[in-house]
């Protein structure tokens, strides 16, 4: 029964800071606090729940939380309480702001818990539409454009998976994620397909193909992969700092997540032909985003492009489990890579949105990369910590994010070695652009216009010591999130044997 | 409480609103509501009793009108009665909520508006053909004054042109029916005993479309459909909320339970021919929606093409066919007078005009950002979004649809992306304009008022609520399609 | 002969006769004493009063058939049909005369009885002779009526009802004539008997179509409704309206007797595709006439009382629909939609004339927001035109409801398709007649007028209009109130 409350709760928030005078809107912070104390409570046992809704075609609203999407819980409750702050720091105090906040986190624990296509497409679609209102409405200039580019490509490629799993419906009549799973692993769902559309004259293999091509279209929208990203930088831009956070931090990974939980499971016998494509995708997706990154001045920006590339190692990784599923090492190694990258990549994401924030408080909206320049002396601790943020997702030794690409670079070179080897230009790229980034901002010359910028505020030093800490403590000790999500990386391994 | 309270609320209702003095406009309006409540809540209950109860032995009414050419009055309240009722009197409310700052003769309005109410109430609760004859005309009238009276814009064209469309398809109704008794024995107008009988084949092949086109014309079937956008832009706000979510509703309901289940023969040689005319009104709409300048026009065209739906699931005649154009005249229903509302009444009302392109000088997320969320949660609904009762009944009828004629369904989800364009279309040019900063700060709008807020969390509530768990719905459709009286033309799969 | 039998056999017509001798008798006594008209208040009373006695006579019970002349029948057909026609009546004569009208009004009110007891004594004969000196009765004292105030348009009016029923008075002579030379007796079950004998005579024919076509004059169907947009329009609402209810209710009674007595075995037939000469064809083609004309024509109409004239020809196009059928389901339909028309209609006459009173002419646009000047009257008016339109739950409805039923009914058997074709353009442009009867409701109901400054109505020209009314929504909810003794009346005609 905890299950219903996680999304219960921040709904709940949501009503209340609508209804609530605006002044009372810094309450929205207690939400995800609260949801941070429930999900702690059910970190062992995880929990299970379910309603029927249609009984007949098998469609039950049903959620189901594990150790993998523990992680992504943990992280959606984290990344929504520092956007939250985030935004009162800088702010942005309007009721309907926080209540759509509330209402995404609502939506967001959904996608990471539905085990039933409905229930998760429905909250899938459901992160939409806050999502849209907020960089709609609270975004910068051109955020009317960025909004809608964003809401319809969303939406189109998630027609094109609602096509895709009706077709699985009417051929094999379940949408359940693990039903479809059980099916695809005695090969079933091939034959059925082609039964239930025979008229077509295609082949099983063939519609099969179709229908996993349709599903991945919408998961490739909104990870984001090349060519599918057009939306990505002009909404990142756009929208405000906390709400990019979650765009990036959150929103991304539910693609991520949905790779994971549902392409490779249900369609395993269609891997090994859709590798190629997969993989070098991928590659382009690093490789495009490193360098669209290099051409950026405006950080947010170019953070935006670094978070395509950190993706598309996911990416990558994922295509290189399709490309062969013989090597179970690999395949352990590649998929915990994705799993930890995508959980590191959100805080460290977030970590450098908020350095964002923080310049921008202080520059008054400002925030060209030229705008600035020798910080380092006028705010010293703000340098450091924004330091940190930097290296980490360069994947310096030590910090959270060098584990997750360590690992996933890992099984890649030995199940997809030339995609592989082509991404690490994307890796030495990484480090060119967010050196220089650190370089425009905090060496130099002082701007005599910066002279009198302050260094962190109190609340700013706290934010950046819990991002930190989560930084720093996954680096040191990547069990303390690999452990609870081994179960369910074992069972994703155990489903994805070979297919003749 | 009982559906007996449904019709005599509605009625009485009416009675009582005439007769309070003139210069008591508030106690009109609160008698309204307090008719709507009473019926909405009959209605509810007694779903919930029909549902913690399924095996009770249904409702029923049953006395003799008129004994000579045997008419009774008999109602009865299965469960697709009962989810209709419910529909009619969650609209109701709705209606009288929107309505709540008529001041143009409001006495007069509200007695219309429940005369309506009444006459679907008694549509959905007849099992007698004559008597459900008689409620299904005691509506067009009050429909005729609500819109020429308190229309807007061409309104004494709109009403004429759906009133005449009304008692025209009324007429292949009467010959339909009067055919069926005439076949039957001439003895008795009940339902089952007209559904029993034995029909030559000559005779269904033509019985049958005269009597379904009579109900499909008000249900919008494509070609016949162009007086249902016309009346609803033409009507009142409440009147289109009725038009849409309720009237529209009692041409299908007739359709599923007097022309399919008396002529199944017929039903059988011209289901192919009704499954084209309403994916053709499903495509027809939703493209003609996406032309249209005038936000009610979106709103009417979109109704056309969602009561493709219901004719769709019709004629697929399936158990999955049948439950989704069931659902889909509740949900629409619901939606239909969401979007209705919000446009007719609580934009219309502030702004004067509802031109897409004028409506750009108000920026109407800034100054009236609730109707703005309501509009959008409304347009997600209308777009069948899961999580909103509109993706249940469409997802159900294309089931129905693949199981019968899958290379349609095709078609079908065409319609569906060009549903998603034009509901974004209208939202994003409405509520969310493109504004340069140069353009004048738009002009302050009043906030809304409580009964609008009501209405509008009171219909996003049953549609999200049926959207989430529509399994006690589905149970009710469900064990009234296993009445005998659609046995005859029920296909199983 | 036993005149005192016949004297209780023609007890109501007697007593209708004698109230009109009384209220001539009076005017002229109240006249010469107080040398000042009489009031319509006061006439109006006595020919309440005399109706009402002749309505109680009736009520007694008849006297045993056979006993009295044979020129009157007594059976429960004449007697509904009596009781039927006085109702109406009644209510027309509660219509009081308009203000230009009011001269001479006892001698008004006496033919109005003098026409009632024609058409009474119409109703009750199975003798051919008899049923034509009663029609000549009825229609002399109607002419009159219709050209009774000293008006150019009423004496226009009045001269054209009379050269139209002149001629339909010499057809009926006329086909009278030939059937009597056919069956050597003017005694409707003689002639029916003679006609099975020999059904294909065509003596008997031309003269039954000669009769139809004088009745078709007095019914006004088309193309023989001529007279009826001018007499309707030129002549007093009150004449009017007894000519647009309870003659035309007699007439139907009279078409229903005579075929079904007397022309059985001439029926023929107007099925379709199975049509053979007779009656029933002649008279679908009728109605089928009637309704196309009757509807379209009103459709142009800009005076409210040339519009209800062109409704009277629509509607007797339903009604001989009914009469084709020849079932005595479908004539008792008929029975019933002749009152539910005429209460109506005269409600409708019965508005009109007080818009008239008001605004001075009966232009539709005249009605322009009756219900703020009147919500009484538009209310009523919106029950009448509803009631004509067939909306539920209104009689009218149930009225074209039976009609349309039991006519398909009676013809449609064994897959045969009847007469399908006539029902269904009948249901076609009933459902199009509904546009111009709407016309007047949106003037009276959605549209504003200028002044209001309405004169209290006459009491009895209110009782008039709301007794009308409410007899059309009670009938519409319950219409066994008269359906079951219709019924029971046709029945004890044709099995």
């Amino acid at each position: 029964m905890m299950l219903p409350l996680f999304m219960f709760i921040p709904l709940l928030g949501a009503v209340l800071i609508a209804v609530l005078p605006a002044r009372h809107s810094r309450l929205s912070v207690l939400f995800p606090l609260l949801s941070l104390l429930l999900v702690s409570t059910v970190m062992r046992r995880g929990g299970e729940w379910s309603l029927p809704w249609l009984p007949d075609a098998g469609i039950a609203l049903r959620f189901e939380l594990d150790g993998l999407s523990m992680l992504f819980v943990l992280l959606v409750a984290l990344v929504t309480l520092v956007a939250l702050v985030t935004s009162l720091l800088i702010g942005k105090t309007d009721r309907g702001y926080h209540a759509l906040i509330l209402v995404l986190q609502s939506a967001l624990f959904g996608v990471f818990t539905a085990r039933h296509f409905i229930p998760w497409f429905l909250c899938w679609e459901l992160t939409l539409i806050p999502a849209y209102l907020l960089i709609r409405l609270w975004g910068g200039g051109g955020a009317p454009k960025a909004a809608l580019r964003f809401f319809m490509m969303t939406l189109g490629g998630s027609a094109f998976m609602l096509v895709g799993f009706l077709a699985l419906q009417l051929s094999v009549g379940t949408m359940d994620f693990d039903a479809l799973g059980k099916l695809a692993a005695n090969s079933e769902i091939a034959p059925a397909l082609a039964k239930a559309f025979a008229f077509t004259g295609l082949s099983g293999h063939a519609l099969l193909l179709i229908v996993a091509l349709a599903v991945f279209l919408g998961l490739a929208v909104k990870i984001p992969v090349v060519p599918f990203h057009a939306w990505l930088p002009a909404a990142y831009a756009e929208a405000p700092t906390p709400v990019t956070m979650l765009l990036t931090g959150l929103l991304s990974k539910m693609g991520v997540y949905a790779m994971l939980r549902i392409f490779l499971p249900v369609f395993p016998e269609v891997l090994p032909p859709l590798a190629p494509l997969l993989s070098w995708l991928a590659v382009a997706t690093v490789l495009l985003g490193a360098l669209a990154a290099l051409a950026q001045t405006d950080p947010k920006r170019m953070l935006a492009y670094s978070s395509v590339n950190h993706l598309g190692y996911c990416a990558l990784a994922v295509a290189a489990v399709a490309a062969s599923q013989a090597d179970r090492t690999a395949m352990s190694s590649a998929i915990s890579g994705t799993v930890l990258q995508a959980f590191n990549h959100g805080i460290i994401a977030s970590a450098l949105f908020f350095g964002i924030a923080v310049l921008e408080i202080r520059s008054r909206g400002q925030r060209g990369l030229n705008d600035f320049g020798g910080l380092r002396a006028q705010t010293p601790v703000f340098c450091g910590v924004f330091g940190i943020a930097v290296f980490a997702s360069l994947g310096l030794p030590g910090l959270s994010g060098f584990v997750g690409e360590f690992l996933m670079f890992n099984g890649a070179f030995a199940l997809t070695s030339a995609a592989a080897a082509v991404s690490v230009i994307g890796l030495l790229l990484t480090a060119v652009f967010l050196l220089r980034m650190m370089r425009k901002v905090f060496w130099g010359p002082l701007k005599p216009s910066l002279a009198k910028l302050p260094d962190l505020g109190k609340e700013e030093r706290w934010v950046f010591g819990l991002l930190l800490l989560l930084i720093v403590l996954p680096g040191l000790w990547p069990q303390v999130l690999l452990g609870p999500a081994n179960p369910a990386i074992i069972d994703l391994l155990d489903h994805l044997r070979p297919f003749p | 409480m009982t559906p007996a309270w449904t019709i005599p609320s509605a009625f009485a209702g009416a009675l009582l609103v005439l007769l309070l003095p003139a210069r008591m406009a508030m106690a009109s309006r609160v008698v309204a509501l307090v008719a709507a409540i009473v019926g909405a809540l009959a209605a509810g209950v007694s779903c919930l009793a029909r549902l913690r109860d399924p095996d009770a032995g249904i409702w029923s009414f049953n006395v003799p009108w008129v004994p000579e050419p045997g008419i009774r009055f008999h109602l009865a309240a299965d469960g697709l009665a009962l989810t209709l009722l419910f529909l009619t009197g969650i609209t109701a409310i709705a209606g009288v909520l929107f309505s709540w700052n008529v001041e143009k003769r409001p006495r007069a309005f509200f007695a219309w508006f429940l005369t309506i109410i009444g006459g679907a109430y008694g549509v959905f609760l007849s099992r007698d053909a004559f008597l459900l004859f008689v409620f299904y005309e005691i509506v067009i009238l009050p429909k005729y004054l609500l819109i020429a009276i308190w229309g807007s814009t061409n309104k004494e064209y709109g009403a004429m042109k759906l009133t005449m469309y009304s008692i025209g398809a009324s007429a292949l109704i009467l010959l339909g029916i009067a055919t069926a008794y005439a076949a039957a024995g001439g003895t008795s107008f009940d339902l089952m005993h007209l559904a029993s009988a034995n029909y030559s084949d000559g005779l269904q092949a033509w019985a049958f479309p005269v009597l379904f086109l009579g109900f499909a014309v008000l249900a919008g079937v494509w070609p016949l459909h162009t007086w249902a956008p016309t009346g609803h832009v033409a009507a009142p706000t409440a009147a289109s909320m009725l038009l849409a979510g309720v009237v529209m509703k009692l041409g299908a309901y007739g359709a599923l339970v007097v022309a399919m289940p008396l002529f199944e023969q017929g039903f059988e040689q011209w289901k192919p021919v009704i499954a084209g005319l309403a994916v053709t009104g499903i495509l027809y709409g939703a493209l003609t929606a996406l032309t249209q300048k005038d936000l009610k026009f979106v709103i009417g065209y979109s109704s056309v093409s969602h009561m493709g739906f219901i004719l769709l699931g019709l004629a697929v005649a399936n158990h999955w066919g049948l439950r989704g154009a069931v659902m889909q005249m509740i949900s629409h229903g619901i939606i239909a007078g969401l979007l209705f509302g919000i446009a007719g009444r609580v934009v219309y009302e502030r702004t004067h005009t509802r031109d897409l392109m004028a409506l750009k000088d108000f920026d109407l997320w800034k100054t009236l950002p609730g109707a703005a969320l309501g509009f959008t949660l409304a347009t997600a609904a209308s777009m069948g979004l899961p999580g909103f009762s509109g993706f249940v009944a469409e997802i159900s009828v294309i089931i129905g649809l693949w199981q019968k004629w899958p290379w349609l369904t095709a078609l079908v989800a065409l319609g569906i992306i060009v549903t998603g364009a034009f509901s974004l279309r209208a939202l994003h040019r409405a509520f969310f304009p493109e504004r340069s900063p140069s353009d004048a700060p738009p002009a302050k709008l009043p906030p809304l008022t409580w009964p609008e807020i009501s209405a509008i969390v009171l219909l996003l509530a049953v549609s999200i609520a049926i959207g989430l768990y529509p399994k006690p719905w589905i149970a009710l459709i469900d064990e009234a399609l296993r009445s005998p009286l659609f046995q005859s033309f029920l296909t199983q799969p | 002969m036993n005149y005192q039998i016949l004297l209780l056999q023609l007890l109501p017509e007697a007593v209708l006769v004698f109230t009109a001798l009384v209220l001539l008798g009076v005017s002229v006594g109240v006249e010469s004493k107080r040398s000042r008209p009489v009031t319509p208040r006061l006439t109006i009373g006595i020919a309440t009063a005399g109706i009402v006695l002749a309505f109680v006579a009736l009520l007694r019970e008849p006297a045993q058939a056979g006993s009295g002349t044979p020129l009157v029948a007594m059976d429960l057909l004449a007697r509904v049909g009596k009781g039927l026609a006085l109702a109406l009546g009644l209510l027309a004569v509660w219509l009081p005369p308009a203000r230009g009208e009011s001269r001479n009004v006892g001698e008004f009110h006496a033919l109005m009885l003098f026409a009632l007891a024609g058409l009474l004594l119409a109703a009750g004969t199975n003798h051919l002779l008899f049923l034509f000196v009663s029609l000549e009765l009825a229609s002399l004292s109607l002419y009159l009526l219709v050209g009774f105030p000293r008006t150019a348009k009423a004496a226009e009016a009045s001269m054209k009802y009379f050269l139209f029923g002149a001629v339909s008075a010499a057809f009926m002579w006329f086909g009278l004539s030939l059937l009597y030379g056919f069956s050597q007796s003017a005694m409707l079950p003689v002639i029916g008997a003679k006609l099975g004998a020999d059904p294909g005579s065509l003596l008997a024919m031309a003269g039954l179509l000669m009769f139809l076509a004088g009745i078709g004059f007095k019914l006004a169907a088309a193309p023989f409704h001529y007279w009826a947009p001018d007499v309707y329009q030129g002549g007093p609402a009150t004449s009017v309206a007894l000519v647009s209810a309870a003659s035309k209710l007699v007439g139907i009674v009279v078409l229903v007797r005579v075929l079904s007595l007397g022309f059985q075995a001439a029926a023929g037939s107007a099925d379709w595709g199975n049509m053979t000469a007779g009656w029933s064809l002649w008279l679908a083609v009728l109605a089928a006439v009637s309704m196309i004309f009757g509807n379209l024509l009103a459709l142009a109409q800009t005076s409210m009382r040339r519009l209800l004239a062109y409704s009277a020809v629509a509607n007797t196009g339903y009604l001989l629909t009914a009469v084709v059928a020849n079932g005595s389901k479908s004539s008792g339909a008929a029975l019933f939609h002749v009152v539910v028309y005429g209460l109506a209609t005269l409600g409708a006459l019965a508005v009109t004339a007080a818009v008239e009173r008001e605004r001075g002419d009966d232009r539709i646009t005249s009605f322009a927001g009756l219900i703020h000047r009147s919500p009484f009257q538009a209310v009523c008016l919106l029950v009448f035109l509803a009631s004509l339109a067939g909306i539920p739950p209104l009689a009218g409805f149930f009225g074209k409801f039976a009609i349309f039923s039991s006519v398909l009914a009676e013809s449609t058997r064994e897959g045969n398709p009847g007469l399908v074709w006539l029902v269904g353009l009948g249901a076609v442009l009933s459902a199009a007649s509904l546009y111009y009867y709407l016309t007047v409701i949106k003037q009276a109901f959605v549209f504003q007028s200028g002044q209001s400054d309405s004169g209290r109505l006459p009491a009895s020209h209110a009782l008039c209009i709301g007794v009308a009314a409410l007899a059309l929504v009670l009938l519409g909810l319950c219409p066994t109130m008269i359906s079951a003794s219709i019924a029971r009346a046709v029945g004890s005609l044709m099995p």
